[in-house]
């Protein structure tokens, strides 16, 4: 008996040791590329809603070219997954990413190729592409826009109403809405703080139009401070907490986006990334999507949108033409469309409109230009801003946080 | 005789290769990297001495997460270590379908600790809270992750939950090495069940006890996976562990050198509990 478990060990033992071998011979050939006649190319992305528009693109350029296999990868938690692999040094050949700070660690780390020359670039929306150069602060464009985002507060049409509200303009009219549900009995946001990171889509709105994105490059500087500076963002993003449902800390994203979708909620503070989500648990949802109004003066509301996936080529990888020739293809107008339509995003080149009808509130402030950035996009992501935003939520202590946001910048810039 | 100890050694080598090159290697770049201020994916990176393990003394959140762990371990390692042995005494009773409640009780072993999290995560936000409702009560209709204060017992519960199927099969195989005779003369002499298990059962089980303390110990001063699937070490860093903190912040906080920084003093530190528990139980052992 114990005989034959030895020999079975063993066995297994031994095949597991060929197919290790049988592995590490097929990636040489894939590496070597034209040995086997198709190039691989690897394109890395980290945005889970998106997956299956991507799988669609992918497979029509690899209809269109047969000499290139492009194969999508999506893992959950992806930038960190990204991270990791940069430490091993393995760059995928393509890696669609947001414009967080995740992507400007690695291209100031010298991981992107500069596509600032490449000719995919004329088409590009210069605004977008400025913001990208900004991040790295090295005048080298290391990834090409593929599509934008904006993060508004979506809202239940038949909701609004049902209790006579209007999209508000200014912060008291806003707050006049919320009160309005709270009186009818009704909850005004659905808020799904169980998951830190949504915190942000609120506190972006209200920082980046409240403190400015200047702020961020002042307090390098050392000429501002967060306490004094932060506090009315603070006191706002406190006050929306007192219009949501119950147990606001035990909900979770995924939860939210089916509650709202049900009808909970009137308002959820979230960019136009949820919509898919949403209209996936009610298709007959009825909702649009309106300017977060921070300040009371109408003009300086501005709509904070940014680069949602941006496309770049590892330095290091093979098949530097082949993956160049995978991101000119995405950036056709016909393929831009069809990603935008499928994911409610906005377009970064030039000729291309988004036109659905729930994004519909938005269109003004793009046309307009009426645009700013993501301010948590130029917070170091060592200082984790969603996590003390959701422990400032719970504890409501608004000088504590601010001056805590102070030490913990003091800290992280005091370990470069 | 000389030479069949050559082959002994012989034998080890690819085993000890393969430690070397996946355990004892990393070990040693991290400690190298400790030195540095690599963020993790740069090209470069320069030494900078001592900064790192100076600043890990300095930051707040190292604490915080320290005291954390040592919350979670310790609450944990006494309940697994209380239920279990309650467990292991009830399937080595003569009860009905024994074998099949002890496969039932190993049952969460088997289960992946993602999985069992992300069921759990589910039933703390969407049925318990149904629950606490009926019940009327304010405070259990709330997901308790949630809290700040009580997200760590949500964490107890569900390591605690699959921890113990482990250790009550390592006291259940204890249990049958205990010889019946002492039984049967402690019954002759007229001993009650309690002085029974507290002049018997607890002594002769000495080295179980030592090794399930230490590997519960173990097993909450790592935890992660629990950390993850249930609440992200949040509200706010409330439930967040040593090895979540090196792990994010040397990842996503692109901190990796500092995070070294922390991980070796961590290895330090878990390396002298391991010793003490070591020293202490097993003295224990032979005193009885």
């Amino acid at each position: 008996m114990k005989k034959g478990i030895t020999t079975v060990l063993a066995g297994m033992l031994a095949m597991s040791l060929l197919g290790a071998c049988g592995n590490s011979s097929s990636d040489n050939s894939a590496n070597g590329g034209s040995s086997s006649g198709k190039v691989k190319i690897e394109f890395f992305q980290n945005k889970a809603e998106a997956k299956a528009s991507f799988d669609k693109l992918v497979a029509k350029f690899n209809e269109a070219n047969p000499n290139i296999v492009v194969t999508q990868v999506n893992p959950p938690d992806a930038e960190t997954v990204l991270k990791t692999r940069a430490a091993k040094k393995d760059i995928p050949d393509v890696v669609g990413l947001g414009a967080t700070d995740t992507f400007k660690s690695l291209a100031t780390g010298g991981v992107f190729e500069d596509l600032s020359s490449d000719p995919v670039v004329q088409n590009i929306q210069p605004a977008y592409a400025d913001m990208l150069k900004n991040y790295t602060a090295n005048n080298q464009l290391n990834g090409v826009p593929f599509a934008a985002n904006a993060n508004g507060v979506i809202y239940n049409k038949a909701m609004f109403a049902e209790v006579g509200a209007e999209v508000p303009k200014t912060w008291d009219e806003f707050i006049a809405v919320a009160e309005k549900f709270k009186a009818a009995g009704k909850n005004a946001f659905y808020m799904t703080l169980k998951d830190s990171w949504t915190t942000l889509p609120a506190f972006n709105a209200l920082s980046s139009n409240i403190a400015g994105i200047d702020f961020y490059s002042q307090r390098q500087a050392g000429s501002v401070k967060f306490s004094g500076t932060l506090d009315e963002v603070a006191q706002k993003q406190l006050q929306l907490t007192e219009y949501a449902q119950k147990d606001i800390f035990g909900k979770t994203y995924n939860d939210g986006n089916v509650a709202f979708a049900k009808g909970e909620a009137a308002m959820y503070l979230q960019g136009v990334w949820a919509i898919p989500e949403i209209q996936k648990a009610n298709p007959s949802i009825d909702l649009g999507v309106f300017v977060l109004p921070a300040t009371n003066d109408p003009s300086k509301n501005k709509l904070v949108s940014g680069v949602d996936t941006l496309l770049a080529v590892s330095k290091t990888s093979k098949h530097q033409a082949e993956a160049k020739k995978f991101i000119e293809f995405m950036l056709q107008p016909e393929n831009v469309t069809q990603y935008i339509t499928e994911q409610k995003a906005f377009p970064t080149i030039t000729g291309v409109t988004q036109d659905d009808k729930s994004v519909e509130g938005l269109k003004e402030a793009f046309t307009q230009g009426n645009l700013v950035d993501f301010s948590d996009h130029y917070i170091p992501a060592a200082m984790k801003i969603d996590t003390l935003l959701q422990e400032f939520l719970q504890k409501k202590d608004i000088d504590a946080f601010t001056s805590k946001l102070d030490t913990e910048w003091d800290k992280v810039a005091d370990r470069k | 005789m000389a030479k069949r100890r050559i082959a002994y050694y012989l034998m080890t080598i690819p085993a000890l290769l393969l430690f070397f090159a996946f355990h004892t290697f990393p070990a040693l770049q991290g400690i190298f990297y400790s030195f540095t201020n690599w963020d993790g994916f740069s090209d470069g990176y320069s030494f900078v001495g001592l900064k790192n393990f100076i600043n890990v003394f300095k930051d707040e959140n190292v604490y915080n997460a320290y005291f954390f762990t040592f919350k979670y371990a310790i609450a944990a390692t006494i309940l697994i270590n209380v239920i279990s042995l309650l467990i292991a005494l009830g399937l080595n009773a003569k009860i009905k379908a024994k074998n099949f409640f002890r496969s039932v009780y190993f049952l969460p072993n088997v289960l992946g600790v993602l999985i069992v999290g992300y069921i759990f995560n589910y039933l703390f936000s969407n049925a318990f809270t149904i629950w606490g409702e009926k019940l009327g009560s304010g405070f259990l209709s709330q997901n308790i992750l949630g809290n700040p204060d009580w997200a760590w017992v949500g964490i107890v519960i569900v390591g605690v939950w699959q921890g113990i199927a482990y250790n009550t099969i390592l006291y259940l195989a204890g249990l049958q090495t205990i010889p019946a005779d002492l039984y049967e003369a402690s019954s002759l002499d007229g001993a009650s069940k309690w002085r029974e298990f507290w002049s018997i059962t607890f002594p002769m089980l000495a080295p179980f006890f030592t090794i399930n303390m230490v590997l519960a110990m173990k097993g909450g001063l790592m935890i992660f996976d629990q950390i993850v699937a249930l609440t992200g070490g949040g509200p706010g860093r409330s439930t967040q562990s040593i090895a979540h903190l090196i792990y994010t912040g040397g990842f996503t906080g692109g901190e990796f050198a500092y995070q070294s920084a922390n991980a070796v003093i961590y290895f330090i530190v878990i390396v002298a509990i391991s010793l003490f528990q070591i020293k202490v139980l097993q003295r224990r052992e032979m005193d009885l």
